[in-house]
C-alpha cells in the first residue's frame, strides 16, 4: 500500500457527520424549528451545546459557585445512615443498617439510578447556560466595540 | 536487575486487563531479568474473595508471592462512597477510604513492600486504583515504575491522585492520551514510553469454527465482557435501532425470521461472558464465553469490530481484529479508542445512534474502503505493537531509571 493510497479517516468522518447533521437539521425543521433552516445557525446552535454536553468537566461550572454551598441545591444520591441521639443511636444506626437498609436495598438503588442521571442532565442544563452567558458576553463585547466606533466616526466634528 | 512487579490479581486463568497486561510483560521481563509477582490471593476481581493459597509459588516463568486479602469487597459501602468521590464532594480521608473499599485489602502486601522492597532494583506496579498500588507504590517511589492503565474516568479528576502520581520514578504508559491525562501531573523530567501491549502475529484460522458457534452469513463482531460499563447496553439499543429502519430486518418478516443472515442487515454476534439482560431478536446471537480458536475465527472474518466502551486505558480486542485486518467501529466519546482508530486509520467512530448507525452503513455499503481500513489497521499493529518493539521501550526505560540500591 503506497502512502497516496491511504484512506484517511478524518475525511470518511467528516462526510459522516455532515450527512447525520444535515439529517437532524431537516427533521427539526420539519417538526417546527424553522431557525434551523439556515444552516449556520443550526451548526452554531449545535457546537454551543455539543461542547456544554460533551466537551467540559461538568464538575467545575461558574453557575453553581454563584449558587452558594453545594449541599442546599446539588442531589444527593449516596445514602449516609446517622442518628441525633447520643445514648441509643449506635443501636438505632444497627437497626437501620442491618434490618431496614437490606430491607429497602432494591428501591433504593432504584432511586439512586435515577437520581444519577438527574444529577448529570441537571450539570448538563447548568453547563448549557453557561455557555449561552459567554456567549451572550463575548456578543455584547463586539456590540459595545461596533458601537464605539460608530459613535467614535460621528463624533468628529464635519 | 532484580524486578518486582505488583498486581492486584495474577494467574495464568486470569485474562485481560491490567493483568493480563502485567502477566504479558512480566514473563517476557523474566527472560532476562529476575522477576518476582508481589500479588494477592483474590480471583473474582469484584468480591476479592480468597482463591490462591498465600505464599511463594511459580506461575509459568515467574515467581509470585501471594498475600491473603483480609476483607472481601462490600459492594453497598463501595458504591456509596464512589458516589461522594466521584462527584468531587469528597474530603482527603473519603479520597482516601475510596481506595481501601476498592480494594484488595492485603495489608500484608504492603508490609512486604515497606520492609522488602528496597531489595529490589525496580518496582513496577500496575493499575493506580486498586489498594496494592495506591498504598504501596509511595514506599518505594524512589525506584517505582508506575503503569497506571488510567481511563478517563471521574476518578482520575480527584486531589488526592496529584500528589501520588508525582512520585514514581517513571512510567509506562499504555497510549498517548494516558500520557495526556496522566504525565502533567509528573515532574516533567520523570522519565517516561508509551509501550502499549505486544500482540503476536496471526496464526492461521479454522473457519469451520464459526459453523460450529452457530454463525453463518455476513456478521458484526462485539467481543469482551457484555456489560453496562462497557457500553453494551447502548450498543443494543443503537444496534436494535439501526436494524429496525430496515423492514427486511424486522421480526415480523417471516424470511428474516427464519433465516437472519439473509436480511440486508448483518447478525449481532456477542462473544463473551453477560453480566446484563441481552434481548431476543432475530440479528442478535449471543455465544456466551468463546475459546480462542473460536475468537480468532470470529475476529478474522467480521465485517467490522464494534467497540462501545466510554472508558478504556488501551483495547487489546481492538489491536487483535487489526491483527486480522478487520476494521473497527468505535465509541468516540471514549479519547484513547478514537485516537487509537485515528493513528491506525484502521476504522470509524461515533457518539449518537445516528452517527453509528450512519458509520455502519458506510463500512458494510463500502467493502472496499472497510477492507483498507482493516489492513492500515494490520500495517499500523506491525509498527507499534509487535513484541520485539514493545519490549524495547520497556528495557529502554528500565536502562535510564537504572538500579536503585
Amino acid at each position: 500500500m503506497t502512502s497516496a493510497e491511504t484512506i484517511r479517516v478524518p475525511a470518511v468522518m467528516k462526510r459522516i457527520e455532515e450527512d447525520v447533521q444535515s439529517a437532524v437539521r431537516r427533521r427539526l425543521v420539519k417538526h417546527g424549528m424553522p431557525a434551523y433552516a439556515d444552516e449556520q445557525v443550526f451548526e452554531r446552535a449545535r457546537a454551543i451545546l455539543e461542547h456544554a454536553a460533551a466537551g467540559r468537566d461538568l464538575n467545575v461550572l461558574l453557575l453553581p459557585e454563584l449558587l452558594g454551598d453545594e449541599v442546599e441545591w446539588s442531589l444527593v444520591p449516596n445514602l449516609t445512615l446517622s442518628s441525633h441521639r447520643s445514648s441509643i443511636g449506635k443501636v438505632i444506626l444497627l437497626v437501620k443498617r442491618h434490618i431496614l437498609l437490606p430491607l429497602t436495598r432494591w428501591l433504593f438503588e432504584y432511586s439512586q439510578d435515577n437520581f444519577r442521571r438527574q444529577e448529570r442532565l441537571n450539570r448538563i442544563l447548568l453547563a448549557s447556560a453557561e455557555e449561552l452567558a459567554v456567549e451572550n458576553a463575548r456578543l455584547r463585547a463586539d456590540l459595545d466595540a461596533i458601537r464605539a466606533k460608530l459613535l467614535g466616526g460621528q463624533g468628529a466634528p464635519g | 536487575m532484580k524486578l518486582a512487579c505488583v498486581v492486584h490479581r495474577y494467574g495464568a486463568d486470569i485474562a485481560g486487563g491490567s493483568e493480563g497486561h502485567c502477566r504479558l510483560i512480566a514473563e517476557r521481563l523474566a527472560k532476562t531479568h529476575d522477576v518476582t509477582v508481589i500479588t494477592t490471593t483474590a480471583h473474582d476481581h469484584v468480591t476479592w474473595a480468597n482463591h490462591y493459597p498465600p505464599g511463594e509459588t511459580r506461575v509459568g516463568p515467574v515467581r509470585a508471592i501471594r498475600f491473603p486479602v483480609v476483607r472481601s469487597r462490600d459492594l453497598h459501602r463501595f458504591r456509596d462512597i464512589s458516589d461522594v468521590v466521584l462527584t468531587n464532594r469528597a474530603n482527603a480521608s473519603e479520597e482516601e477510604q475510596w481506595f481501601r473499599e476498592n480494594g484488595p485489602q492485603a495489608p500484608a502486601l504492603v508490609t512486604y513492600l515497606e520492609t522488602h522492597g528496597r531489595d529490589f532494583d525496580c518496582v513496577l506496579f500496575w493499575a493506580f486504583r486498586y489498594y496494592n498500588s495506591y498504598f504501596g507504590l509511595p514506599l518505594v517511589a524512589d525506584r517505582a515504575v508506575l503503569i497506571p492503565t488510567a481511563e478517563e474516568d471521574p476518578l482520575i479528576h480527584i486531589d488526592s491522585l496529584t500528589p501520588f502520581f508525582a512520585l514514581p520514578r517513571g512510567y509506562l504508559f499504555l497510549t498517548p492520551e494516558e500520557e495526556a491525562l496522566v504525565g502533567d501531573r509528573a515532574a516533567p523530567e520523570t522519565p517516561r514510553r508509551v509501550i502499549g501491549c505486544g500482540v503476536d502475529p496471526p496464526c492461521p484460522v479454522d473457519d469451520s469454527r464459526l459453523a460450529a458457534a452457530g454463525v453463518t452469513g455476513s456478521y458484526v463482531l462485539y467481543l469482551g465482557r457484555i456489560d453496562p460499563n462497557k457500553g453494551c447496553d447502548m450498543l443494543l439499543r443503537h444496534f436494535l435501532r439501526y436494524v429496525e429502519r430496515t423492514p427486511s430486518a424486522n421480526a415480523a418478516d417471516p424470511a428474516t425470521r427464519d433465516n437472519p443472515s439473509t436480511s440486508a442487515n448483518p447478525v449481532l454476534v456477542l462473544a463473551g461472558p453477560a453480566n446484563m439482560p441481552i434481548p431476543e431478536h432475530p440479528l442478535i446471537r449471543r455465544l456466551g464465553y468463546v475459546d480462542e480458536a473460536t475468537r480468532d475465527a470470529l475476529l478474522a472474518n467480521a465485517r467490522v469490530l464494534l467497540m462501545p466502551s466510554p472508558y478504556e486505558s488501551l483495547s487489546m480486542v481492538l489491536l487483535e481484529a487489526w491483527n486480522r485486518g478487520t476494521p473497527a467501529l468505535v465509541n468516540a466519546r471514549c479519547a484513547v479508542l478514537k485516537g487509537q482508530v485515528l493513528r491506525a486509520d484502521g476504522g470509524l467512530y461515533y457518539q449518537s445512534a445516528l452517527e453509528f448507525a450512519g458509520a455502519l452503513d458506510y463500512l458494510l455499503g463500502h467493502r472496499d474502503v472497510a477492507r483498507q481500513l482493516g489492513a492500515q489497521g494490520q500495517a499500523y499493529v506491525d509498527r507499534e505493537y509487535r513484541w520485539p518493539t514493545v519490549m524495547q521501550k520497556v528495557e529502554s526505560l528500565l536502562e535510564e531509571i537504572g538500579p536503585r540500591h
